[in-house]
């Protein structure tokens, strides 16, 4: 039956997910596989930015969001809400940072929580696609500088080319009035 | 013994049989191909004569304000009422082949008929399609295959892309018509009576309720499927002694005279991602504002969201008469007013009241 | 024209950079013709920009019309394609009203027969089990008739059906009441003359604790596995419970994900209500039909 579950109502995740969970095969089966996340998201928290393979980076972003929508909805008071973090961080001074701390940082937040960037293979060896993990907000100096180009020559150009484009329309704005 | 038959591939662009005179074709004989088994079915690369469609992107750092300039600019280029010289119309005449749609296939969804029986039916999304080029009679590439009457092509271009992401080489085969660059495009064989200028937009309402329709997609990808799945296989039993065989093939020959397996043996293989032709499929709905044809059976190639190639029936029993012939050579439906609703006779609408049996 | 949030950094495949810049498919998976390997991502859903549009959707939105939810599975999801079902939907529902039920609700159905006398067949049941998502959404009624056990599937859009009634709304301690097939046939037998109860207007909906008592084994399900409230003791030696113990898998409540794409999201949920409240009020007249009983304020 292809029919939505109703039985909670969940906030929208701010990040693309697949379609399919990750199977990440592991001897514990499907438990071991989220023992697994669990260490990933834990690290997350408490560190704030990780570096690791991009399967497990974008599979624990996943329930990361998700982590931190439920404190942001429910508070610390929610009995379900406080029993998925004691389950998800293993660390248990990280549950009062979720709700404190984190909880309060993504209040207004619109766009995701967490951000994952590119990070350069590690070579040689084995090929493995490696990103970083990372909250927004992190004390961390910024991975990505931002070019300010607007002084790129390319830009220069176009904002004269738009404003010869607004003068023409305006001259023709007047020949037709 | 039969020669091996040479396959002549253009290649290039220009060379491209959509769009160029035979004459500047060039023979290159690049493959042998003996049976259609030998023929590779996964391609993983697109054949080389095709152009690249985008081009490679880098970080461009474009200012904010600049990206809605472009975009602006954009726009303006391509609202501007088409530079299309006003070709004249042709008129139905028996044997009359118009040109088709490429459409979307969003999804399937039941509906019943008057009588209250149950039916699938597939949603096929027309969007944005227009014509590309026309080509004459004279400038079609010739098959092997001899026709007995004059047929054009017309090249129908289906959903924009933006043009700042696509090649130059693309990028010209539409800057002739003055249209947006397409993701999609086909050629539709076509009576010359049926031809339109470049340009010309083409929407849903080109079909009506009560036609058929042959639909060409390609079929969903099902991977290296076994015997079973493949071919239809009963396989062997789960017990009764059976070793290790039951979901194999079996016997494979007869052995004796024909020592060899013989060509076209059934077995395990890649399934699915070919090209198939659904014909005679009822068109039982038209929404003209979303333009989404609603076609009999859950049955058309292909996942959701991926195109087909929609054709007027060839059937003999579907041939249009001078009665009930559709718009020819398609529906202007700038100019005319279409229902947004059109409905076959015998369908029920969910606004009518629910079907009931008369005691007789 | 809006865009799909998406990390920069993060993009993976060339499709979703296309999905940008093309109109009309933002926040939506792209079906496009992949290989069987390759993998479907799903954008973000992007709400519309009216901050209180989850406020303005009632509580209930979801549990009195579940259908209007489209099915999770994003390989078969289209936005055009769900919203014209919808209004489809809206359409059927003004010409024969379908009212608020739920599994365990005992209802009659009438619908157009033509080898029924009278050209109409009344069914009455007790409601065990709901399914599927937009026009295909049915329910299952049963009943027992002279000693023999009866289950209809009935299509809730189909134009067959002359009319829906509900003789007496209430909820079960379970989502699905198929164990009643295992039950003694005392649970299942409804007279089919049945006349419809009274319905508090605004009062919430009643849940029926009664605990149903099943035959004896065999079964056609596992019902020790099933972990299900709405039955007694099932009175099973102690290696059936063992036994049940080494399938549970209790790590699948924290799994957030599994859930996640099990749903529709909240946002999505108000978008949809939003599209269709020019018709609730409609729908909400005729949600529970029938005698109906106001509770007057008590002067004391």
């Amino acid at each position: 039956m292809n029919q939505a579950e109703i039985r909670k109502l969940i906030p929208a995740v701010r990040v693309a997910i697949n379609a399919k969970h990750r199977k990440f095969s592991n001897p514990k089966g499907p438990e071991g596989r989220l023992t697994m996340l669990r260490k990933t998201v834990t690290e997350l928290v408490k560190l704030e930015r990780v570096e690791l393979n991009y399967q497990r980076g974008d599979e624990a972003r996943g329930y990361a969001e998700r982590l931190i929508a439920m404190a942001i909805k429910h508070g610390d008071r929610h009995i379900p809400t406080m029993e998925m973090a004691n389950y998800w961080l293993t660390e248990k001074q990280l549950v009062h940072k979720l709700f404190k701390v984190l909880a309060v940082r993504y209040k207004d937040h619109t766009e995701s929580y967490t951000k994952l960037h590119k990070a350069p293979n590690i070579y040689p060896g084995f090929y493995r696609e490696r990103v970083v993990l990372e909250l927004k907000g992190n004390p961390f100096p910024p991975l990505e500088k931002k070019n300010s180009s607007h002084n790129w020559i390319h830009n220069i150009l176009l904002e004269e080319a738009h404003q010869d484009y607004i003068r023409k329309k305006l001259k023709e704005g007047e020949r037709s009035n | 013994m039969a020669l091996p038959k040479l396959q002549c591939i253009t290649h290039a662009l220009k060379n491209l049989s959509l769009l160029s005179h035979p004459d500047q074709r060039a023979l290159v004989c690049v493959n042998q191909v003996r049976a259609m088994s030998r023929v590779k079915r996964r391609h993983t690369v697109p054949p080389f004569w095709l152009p690249k469609t985008t081009r490679t992107m880098y970080p461009e750092h474009m200012t904010p304000e600049n990206e809605v300039f472009l975009k602006d600019v954009i726009e303006e280029k391509y609202s501007s009422p088409l530079k299309t010289e006003c070709w004249e119309r042709g008129t139905w005449a028996k044997n009359s082949m118009r040109c088709g749609l490429i459409g979307r296939k969003i999804g399937i969804y039941p509906m019943w008929t008057k009588d209250g029986t149950r039916l699938l039916t597939t949603l096929l999304q027309v969007s944005d399609n227009q014509v590309i080029k026309y080509i004459k009679p004279e400038d079609i590439v010739q098959g092997k295959r001899k026709r007995y009457r004059e047929l054009g092509a017309l090249v129908i271009g289906a959903d924009h892309i933006d043009p700042r992401i696509v090649t130059k080489e693309y990028y010209s085969v539409f800057s002739e018509a003055g249209v947006m660059p397409k993701k999609k495009m086909s050629k539709f064989l076509i009576t010359p009576n049926a031809k339109l200028s470049p340009g010309t937009p083409l929407y849903a309402s080109h079909f009506q309720p009560g036609h058929y329709v042959d639909i060409a997609g390609i079929t969903i990808d099902r991977g290296f499927q076994g015997v079973m799945k493949r071919w239809g296989f009963k396989g062997m039993p789960a017990s009764h002694g059976v070793t290790k065989s039951h979901r194999r093939g079996g016997n494979i020959g007869s052995g004796g005279d024909k020592a060899r397996v013989l060509l076209g043996t059934k077995m395990p293989g890649h399934m699915g991602r070919e090209r198939r032709i659904l014909r005679g499929l009822k068109v039982w709905r038209i929404n003209t504002q979303h333009n989404v044809i609603w076609v009999h059976g859950p049955a058309v190639p292909g996942g959701v969201g991926s195109y087909v190639y929609i054709y007027d029936s060839v059937l003999p029993d579907h041939r249009h008469t001078q009665e009930n012939h559709p718009p020819f050579p398609t529906c202007f439906q700038d100019e005319e007013e279409v229902e947004e609703e059109l409905y076959d006779q015998e369908l029920h609408t969910f606004r009518e009241p629910s079907v009931q049996f008369v005691e007789k | 024209m809006v865009m799909a949030v998406v990390a920069a950094a993060a993009l993976r495949s060339s499709s979703t950079r296309l999905s940008r810049l093309l109109p009309g498919v933002c926040g939506e998976a792209w079906g496009h013709q992949a290989r069987r390997g390759a993998v479907l991502r799903v954008l973000p859903f992007i709400p519309t920009q009216d901050p209180d549009v989850i406020k303005k959707m009632p509580e209930d939105f979801r549990a009195v019309y579940p259908e209007f939810l489209p099915g999770p599975k994003p390989e078969y999801r289209n936005r055009l394609r769900e919203k014209l079902e919808r209004q489809d939907m809206l359409a059927r529902r003004s010409v024969m009203p379908i009212p608020e039920f739920y599994v365990g609700s005992i209802m009659a159905v009438t619908v157009a027969d033509p080898n029924a006398s009278g050209k109409n067949n009344r069914f009455v049941g007790i409601c065990i089990q709901r399914g599927d998502a937009g026009l295909r959404a049915w329910f299952i009624l049963r009943n027992v008739v002279d000693h023999q056990g009866v289950e209809i599937k009935y299509e809730m859009y189909s134009p067959l059906l002359q009319s829906i009634e509900v003789l007496r709304l209430e909820k079960r301690l379970d989502d699905e009441l198929l164990y009643l097939r295992d039950a003694l046939p005392i649970y299942s037998t409804f007279p089919l003359d049945m006349e419809p109860e009274v319905m508090q207007e605004g009062a919430p909906v009643p849940v029926n604790p009664i605990k149903v008592q099943l035959k004896p084994r065999p079964w056609h399900e596992r019902w020790e596995r099933k972990n299900l409230q709405g039955v007694m003791d099932l009175g099973l030696p102690e290696r059936f419970y063992k036994k049940a113990k080494l399938h549970e898998k209790p790590w699948e409540k924290y799994d957030l994900m599994k859930e996640y794409r099990a749903t529709i999201p909240e946002e999505e949920q108000a978008d949809i209500f939003r599209e269709i409240s020019p018709h609730y009020p409609l729908m909400e007249s005729t949600r529970r039909r029938g005698k109906r009983k106001r509770v007057l304020p008590s002067i004391s």
